[in-house]
């Protein structure tokens, strides 16, 4: 079991000052009306105006190299600033993948012009990415994409659909995980590689699916023979399988992974703190308990990334514990309505409230499915 | 300390993987020789004082370092209360009594205590393995100072003995029994916190091997033409278990690292909850992927299975932790949730 270990991490005095710091920030936006803390913000709430504010603080692309505009800072202080966007609601969907998971992407496998390129446009918060995985035909069975690529006398000729690819309506590029090669007989996950695509290229085709709470972020994007150039290949030819393992490892242990919905679960506490104290101290108590496990957790996986570990499985048991902690608020949330009737809810906390309830079937999906994150728990258990 | 502290894991494995077997586990009392043997290597070696101060003839290493200890004793399934007796052995120590030699049990809870003349009377409940010993710790709150009582030669009434558990366990009433040594413990430690801690430490040790025999057994038992771990239903299961472990097992590192302070007394609370309720699941899970099998005595799991029914319940179950968690945020301060976690 040592490799399912979560060693303790604590946060030092210069952390903690560096919270304190974006939790001022972040209060003042809120008082300058600047922005309303909306749930799922990192997905649904999308302001480049506010990314860019956020990039001229400093706090993108933190831990990037300072030759590329970055900051040089550790992933530990990234974390810190992440979960107080995240908990505070803030509009951060804009440039949360770019910060997330394409930067650090384009930085580990990218040739020098596309990181001189990009990367300080990522820094500053003016550059946006979209996820390029999955296909209409490909979503858990990701190895099965059949976008295709092929070389050209120049560069590389793109065909093929991505779809719930999440902002590519506001984002300049996409990382696209295409096929360069069939799959052998033996190793499906042979001959794929990953395309850094610039989304304003002519036929690319980017078309919004409204999802089930009627708001867009989703999108299908086509790509129709799209010419690339050559240094549009990211990484190695061949390679874009280890690549893109690599790649959900940044996307599935963060903060986001549990507190997606936190503004509500705060309202709620404030709003309903007296008779909580009468009857609900247990269920406070509870919540608070999965918080912190999950946030000690996330911030270990942190410090992994950090020393240059490879926290595959560990990002697999930060979901899915978290993905359960936020379904099991909701609940918890649901059942306190048998003391307060929902309908003498105050009106922002009811819709608050309703929006988490229809929008919380997508966290067990988006970045891996549950089925998917227990495969890959079982797999290193030996099971597989 | 920490080179020390791998060397006194490595030999405790060696004791306890030459000692410690199923048909052990099936006759826990003082007459059988090779309890007696293992509680007398497991002496020789100094694990009962191991946070017990050096002037005592202890190691001196804090108790929470030792943690991963408790886990290993535990992971084996050791039929003697050597975690007990470390816990106890260490309180004794922390309020200047020197602890005796052999086991040391400790009593979960107790009732209508009374204390005169140096004299104890009431009922003392719960306690494990006591017959394999007479010394018995008891910490008890007078005039609000919490008190260490060390008894020698207990003797009294057996009003229960609970049988469905894997280990022993006694409910003793006595009356007018002589107390060797009462002092008050120093920095007032809190009995019921150190007692959370050690039972989840143990549940950990043992969900550990209950994940273990789970694996294993899927793996080499086979229905319908392949191993049952081919199965996704099957390997879905498990991989929950693991995921349940795991929460608990970071909840414990936070308490080896931080110990426990005025700072992080919510830790406790927090790992004692994510290990009851893990034991919950890991208990239900293992005896479900483990068929009927699972459910015979001769077979190891419950004794496994047993104990981590029991200890869930010992020093505050998940309900308990988190009313003390819940009540603690919203009756003693006004900060926001955010805050008050961060």
């Amino acid at each position: 079991m040592s490799k399912f270990n979560f060693p303790f991490i604590k946060e030092t005095n210069e952390l903690s000052n560096l919270r304190k710091e974006v939790r001022e920030f972040i209060t003042t936006c809120i008082n300058n009306n600047e922005f309303t803390p909306s749930p799922d913000a990192w997905v649904f709430s999308a302001d480049p105006s506010f990314s860019k504010k956020l990039g001229s603080k400093g706090w993108l692309g933190m831990s990037f190299p300072k030759e590329y505009g970055g900051h040089q800072r550790t992933a530990l202080e990234r974390y810190v600033v992440t979960e107080e966007l995240l908990s505070s609601g803030a509009p951060v969907a804009a440039h949360w993948i770019a910060d997330r998971q394409s930067g650090s992407q384009i930085l580990r496998y990218g040739n020098e012009k596309q990181k001189s390129s990009i990367i300080p446009r990522i820094t500053a918060g003016e550059c946006f990415f979209a996820i390029g995985m999955s296909e209409p035909d490909s979503g858990s069975d990701l190895a099965s994409v059949k976008t295709k690529a092929t070389k050209t006398k120049n560069g590389w000729k793109l065909e093929g659909r991505k779809i719930w690819s999440t902002g590519a309506h506001l984002a300049h590029y996409m990382i696209v995980l295409a096929r360069t090669s069939p799959a052998s007989e033996k190793n499906r996950h042979e001959g794929l590689s990953q395309f850094l695509v610039d989304l304003s290229l002519p036929n690319v085709k980017i078309t919004g699916i409204p999802d089930m709470t009627g708001q867009r972020h989703f999108n299908e994007t086509l790509f129709d023979n799209v010419e690339l150039s050559d240094d549009s290949l990211l990484g190695e030819e061949g390679k874009g399988w280890k690549q893109v393992v690599g790649e959900l490892a940044l996307e599935r242990s963060g903060p986001e992974r549990f507190l997606s919905h936190f503004t509500l679960l705060d309202s709620f506490i404030n709003e309903f703190r007296n008779s909580l104290i009468h009857s609900g101290t247990k269920i406070v108590g509870k919540l608070i308990s999965e918080i912190q496990t999950l946030r000690r957790m996330s911030f270990s996986v942190a410090s992994m990334l950090q020393n240059g570990e490879s926290p595959e499985t560990q990002a697999a048991f930060v979901k899915e514990l978290g993905n359960k902690f936020e379904k099991m608020m909701i609940e918890t949330l649901r059942e306190f309505s048998n003391i307060v009737p929902l309908h003498e809810w105050p009106n922002q906390l009811q819709n608050l409230f309703e929006d988490a309830t229809l929008r919380i079937p997508s966290n067990s999906l988006r970045g891996g499915t549950t089925e998917i994150m227990k495969g890959i728990i079982a797999r290193q258990l030996g099971l597989r | 300390m920490i080179e020390e502290l791998e060397i006194i894991l490595e030999t405790t494995s060696k004791i306890l993987q030459k000692h410690v077997n199923h048909s052990l586990r099936q006759n826990i009392v003082s007459e059988n020789t090779d309890i007696l043997n293992l509680w007398n290597d497991i002496e020789k070696n100094g694990l009962p004082k191991i946070s017990v101060k050096e002037k005592f003839g202890g190691y001196e290493i804090p108790f929470f370092s030792i943690l991963p200890l408790i886990k290993i004793v535990n992971n084996h399934g050791t039929p003697l209360p050597l975690s007990e007796t470390i816990l106890s052995n260490y309180i004794l120590s922390e309020s200047d009594i020197n602890p005796p030699n052999g086991i040391v049990t400790f009593a979960t809870d107790t009732k209508n205590l009374q204390i005169k003349n140096n004299m104890i009377s009431g009922e003392i409940l719960s306690v494990p393995y006591l017959n394999l010993t007479k010394n018995l710790l008891i910490v008890h709150e007078l005039n609000n100072v919490k008190k260490a009582i060390l008894i020698d030669e207990i003797n009294g009434e057996i009003i229960h003995k609970k049988n469905f558990l894997a280990e022993p366990r006694y409910n003793i009433k006595v009356e007018n029994l002589n107390i060797a040594e009462i002092r008050p413990i120093k920095n007032n430690i809190d009995f019921n916190f150190l007692g959370a801690i050690l039972r989840s430490a143990q549940m950990i040790g043992a969900m550990e091997k209950v994940l273990d025999l789970s694996i294993n057994y899927c793996s080499e038992r086979k229905q319908f033409g392949r191993a049952l771990s081919k199965f996704q239903a099957i390997q879905h299961q498990i991989s929950e278990m693991a995921v349940e472990l795991s929460a608990s097992s970071a909840a414990l590192s936070t308490i080896t690292e931080l110990g426990l302070g005025e700072k992080n007394s919510n830790d406790t609370a927090i790992l004692k909850i994510r290990a009851g309720f893990a034991a919950g699941k890991i208990i239900a899970i293992s005896h479900q992927v483990h068929g009927a099998i699972g459910f015979t005595k001769e077979y190891e799991l419950s004794y496994f299975t047993k104990n981590l029914n029991s200890w869930r319940n010992d020093f505050g179950n998940e309900s308990f932790w988190e009313e003390f968690l819940g009540k603690r945020f919203l009756e003693k301060n006004n900060k926001n949730l955010w805050e008050y976690l961060t």
